[in-house]
């Protein structure tokens, strides 16, 4: 049996279960709006927008640092590269998951979870449920980067034996990052059971 | 209708039933956490003031202590906030102040606002604002992600100069303990609460 079948909702911020009221209701606990299913719309837009972000991030230095008479200027991938050559592997490894692995990850499992509820598809519903639950989980992880080169920039600077500046990228990434967890947000995981439900009922 | 649990993964309505210890219930239809056995808000409430002490430590003590040359220098959360300023990177530096300082402010102030009362029985001024906000700021924390990025970002120096782990980061690692079990526990025993007193 589903909320919906019963005619009842649940308010996500308080967890009261009510009447399935019509829309723009607000929750008579918490005073939170109430909605039934989140549009796929706001979730599609949000997408595009950081997909078209993931390529300056990617392409911009995040980082330039001088050290007279060493200059370099990093982009996220080089600056990994850096880490495995000179630091440690296992650090590297996780640069790489944190700023790499995750935003993509993120991007390609959205779309896919977008599509396959757009399309009300009855595919492995519990599958998608649990990718969905996945990067919802690991989304903010990839703001290491930008943590990364702030602290450097800081510390650096106030050791005043080097410089080291936030590149052109920071922004752009920090905005893919922001855009992906507001993202996973709207996107509602009821949806993924709709079309599941609508072929039971068939 | 206080006796039904809703998954929020896949709108399954369950019958709620009481939980053993410490034990959480799951989704029969997509195995997602659904609800927790009930804690005390006294136990959220201790945790809440661990959280708050070691936010003071994290912000009043270094994170990082750079020596090169034969000087120090102590790089501290508000000095790094203000270099990134500086060096212009504005919306970096915006970006740190709200999720390193002021959002985990706010949230430990608020559910310091609404426990002490609910402990104590009381009814709790602004609690449904207060809860709203909360559940608004809870997907920002960022503190565990922050506090690897110290730990990288030593390792990055460590061609620079000589850097060590300062206090500040052994705050910032218990803050990251605390606010992470903060989130484990439900909601619910909040409002339940809060239900029982306004009676």
């Amino acid at each position: 049996m589903t909320a919906g079948e019963l005619g009842v909702v649940k308010c996500e911020t308080c967890n009261l279960v009510m009447r399935a009221p019509g829309d723009d209701a607000e929750c008579s606990r918490c005073g939170e709006r109430v909605v039934v299913r989140k549009p796929l719309s706001r979730c599609v837009a949000l997408v595009i927008a950081a997909v078209a972000l993931y390529f300056p991030a990617n392409v911009l230095p995040m980082m330039k640092t001088e050290q007279f008479p060493l200059h370099r200027s990093d982009t996220i991938l080089s600056g990994i590269k850096f880490l495995w050559r000179e630091g440690s592997w296992e650090l590297a490894v996780l640069v790489f998951t944190a700023s790499i692995l995750v935003p993509l990850t993120k991007l390609l499992a959205l779309g896919f979870l977008l599509i396959t509820s757009w399309r009300r598809s009855a595919w492995r519903p519990r599958a998608r449920t649990n990718l969905y639950r996945v990067i919802e989980a690991i989304g903010h992880w990839s703001m290491l980067d930008v943590f990364v080169v702030s602290l450097l920039t800081a510390v650096v600077q106030l050791g005043r034996f080097a410089n080291v500046e936030p590149g052109a990228a920071v922004l752009p990434f920090a905005s893919v990052v922001v855009l992906t967890m507001l993202a996973s947000a709207s996107f509602d995981p009821r949806t993924i059971w709709d079309g599941v439900r609508e072929v039971q009922h068939e | 209708m206080s006796a039904l649990a809703v998954c929020t993964y896949c709108d399954t309505v369950h019958r709620r039933k009481d939980l053993p210890g410490r034990s959480s219930a799951r989704c029969v239809t997509c195995d997602a956490p659904l609800y927790h056995a009930n804690t005390e808000p006294a136990a959220m409430l201790a945790v809440t003031l661990t959280a708050l002490a070691a936010l003071i430590v994290a912000n009043a003590f270094p994170l990082i202590s750079l020596t090169s040359a034969g000087s120090a220098t102590h790089a501290t959360l508000w000095r790094a906030i203000v270099a990134s300023y500086d060096q212009q990177a504005p919306f970096v530096a915006a970006g740190l102040a709200i999720t390193l300082i002021f959002a985990p402010v706010i949230e430990l102030g608020l559910l310091l606002w609404v426990l002490v009362p609910l402990v104590l029985r009381t009814r709790p001024p602004g609690f449904r604002l207060a809860m709203r906000t909360m559940s608004a700021l809870r997907p920002w924390r960022l503190v565990e992600v922050f506090l690897l990025g110290v730990i990288i970002a030593i390792v990055k120096l460590t061609g620079l100069a000589t850097a060590v782990l300062g206090w500040g980061a052994f705050g910032l690692a218990v803050m990251a303990f605390a606010m992470a079990s903060l989130g484990s526990f439900d909601q619910a025993v909040l409002w339940s609460r809060f239900d029982e007193v306004s009676r």
